[in-house]
């Protein structure tokens, strides 16, 4: 049997997280043995891992002899299966916040056993059952008196400078952590967050003063060789400073396109619970083990769909509407729902060493079913993208489809018109269906009533 | 001097604002304890009236 090493695990030396069929494990070199046996007696890790904190896993040593590694073998553990890996710049404002407590919270732990966090980048933590996880079992080392946290600067990097960048208006630039694998780095914060950030002294702390000292002394000589001794009492009060602020950061409220899009809605609700019955007898016809909903928003449909699916991964390019129903996940703890912002015309790309230390968004996974609800004007008139195109995406990443064809004629469609000249001569339903049936077969369509729009369940060819 | 043997760039001013803003909120932390213990003080003064 190969194992070939996992794409975004080359950084550290302590150990390396092999594939293994379509699970991982990870294999811990004698290097980091004295911090995982500090991390392991104590109780510690069991505490974490019961505490639903930390990545359970097994010690699978003795099963496996013929890997091949660099450096001597202390351990193999296999963590708990991750069915779907998220990055940090698909979250929204309280999945980034709960993430960034967690780790804050570990680290104050930590402190008190005697153990520090080693690192502490955003990628460390994943979502399981709506609740965020630490997955990096070896993070932990032997904490040594008098040092200072050497993850800090990369917590404010990861965490604290797209929390803030949803803070002060400016969601766009959270993607910015598509451009700098490291997180985002702190002299772009500083220069990009409004001139009131500084007069907040939690956010002038973190990101303004932090960034005119990484300035100031990260070419310079003299601290290079000093040692900056810090007791432990000092560090502990500055983390809980830290923590304080993280808790307290708040998003304001704004009401974005999609976020009040029902509101504002187009069809009665009785043609709402139509449209419900109809997708609920679609998928009952499916077995599915994954099912992608695209352009979720209130993610009602993503809810029925996570009664018939293991896992439902509901994307929308919309930050308030996937903040929204990440509260309204863990509000109700429907826990196979994953909600992520991913924009369909321009989803996550593949970045980093080789362009595949993090995966693009397609490249993560196979979908059984595809939710397209009222999204298709949206690509093909919002996004000038030909029904072709749309039809051969689909048939890229899914089996079967269950598509709601939005007409000319409809009020959302002439919205989208309001603004644009009317060069879309080829979207009509005949069209629509002559281009899926060159991947799809058309198994059943229902009009919904008060309405053109036409919902079909198609299975690929 | 000793030297950390880290896999991760700490930054030297990093480290540095630990020191600083760890200081001041210490500092700071003592004075809100006090002001707190004193209060409680004059609380307990207070009830018995």
């Amino acid at each position: 049997m190969s194992f070939t090493p996992h794409e975004s695990s080359f950084r550290d030396n302590d150990s390396v997280i092999l594939n293994y069929h379509n699970e991982v494990i990870r294999v811990i070199y004698t290097s980091y043995q004295p911090h995982f046996e500090a991390f392991e007696n104590g109780g510690f890790m069991q505490q974490l891992i019961k505490e639903q904190k930390l990545i359970p896993h097994k010690d699978i040593t003795s099963e496996i002899k013929e890997i091949e590694t660099k450096e001597s073998i202390y351990k193999i553990i296999k963590p708990d299966y991750i069915p779907f890996i998220s990055y940090p710049y698909e979250w929204s404002f309280s999945q980034l916040k709960q993430a960034a407590i967690l780790t804050l919270d570990i680290q104050l732990e930590a402190l008190k056993k005697d153990l520090t966090l080693k690192d502490a980048t955003a990628y460390n933590v994943q979502f399981l059952n709506g609740k965020p996880l630490f997955i990096d079992t070896t993070s932990f080392e032997i904490y040594e008196p008098g040092k200072p946290w050497v993850a800090y600067k990369q917590f404010c990097q990861h965490f604290l400078a797209p929390l803030l960048l949803y803070k002060y208006g400016i969601p766009d630039a959270v993607k910015l952590a598509w451009s700098s694998i490291d997180g985002i780095p702190l002299t772009t914060v500083a220069k990009i967050l409004p001139l009131k950030s500084r007069f907040n002294f939690f956010v002038w702390t973190h990101i303004h003063y932090h960034a005119k000292l990484e300035l100031k002394y990260n070419s310079n000589q003299t601290f290079k060789d000093k040692k900056i001794v810090l007791s432990k009492s000092k560090l502990e009060a500055f983390l809980l400073f830290l923590k304080s602020g993280v808790e307290k950061l708040e998003l304001p409220l704004s009401k974005t396109t999609w976020s009040n899009y029902y509101a504002t809605f187009s069809y009665s609700e009785k043609t709402f619970d139509q449209k419900k019955e109809i997708v609920n007898q679609f998928l009952t016809n499916i077995k599915s083990d994954t099912i992608l909903d695209v352009g979720c928003n209130t993610g009602e449909f993503s809810v029925i769909a996570s009664k018939h699916a293991k896992q439902v991964i509901a994307i929308d390019f919309d930050y308030m509407v996937i903040e929204n129903l990440f509260k309204i996940i863990q509000k109700k703890s429907i826990k196979n729902i994953t909600a992520l912002i991913v924009d369909l015309s321009n989803p996550s790309p593949a970045i980093g060493w080789a362009n595949t230390e993090r995966a693009s968004f397609y490249n993560r996974t196979k979908y059984d079913t595809v939710l397209a609800l009222a999204v298709i004007h949206h690509l093909a008139i919002g996004n000038n993208i030909p029904i072709a195109n749309i039809v051969q995406l689909f048939a890229s990443i899914t089996n079967h489809l269950i598509i709601e064809f939005v007409p000319k004629t409809d009020p959302q469609t002439q919205k989208l018109l309001v603004t644009k000249k009317d060069i879309f001569t080829h979207y009509t339903l005949e069209e629509f269906k002559h281009q899926f049936e060159k991947h799809f077969t058309i198994n059943s369509f229902e009009k919904l009533n008060d309405s053109d729009r036409v919902l079909f369940f198609m299975t690929k060819v | 001097m000793l030297q950390y043997i880290l896999y991760i760039d700490p930054g030297t001013g990093s480290l540095l604002l630990q020191l600083v803003i760890g200081g001041i909120v210490t500092f700071g932390l003592f004075f809100k304890n006090s002001y707190k213990k004193m209060f409680s003080i004059f609380k307990k003064k207070e009830d018995k009236e």
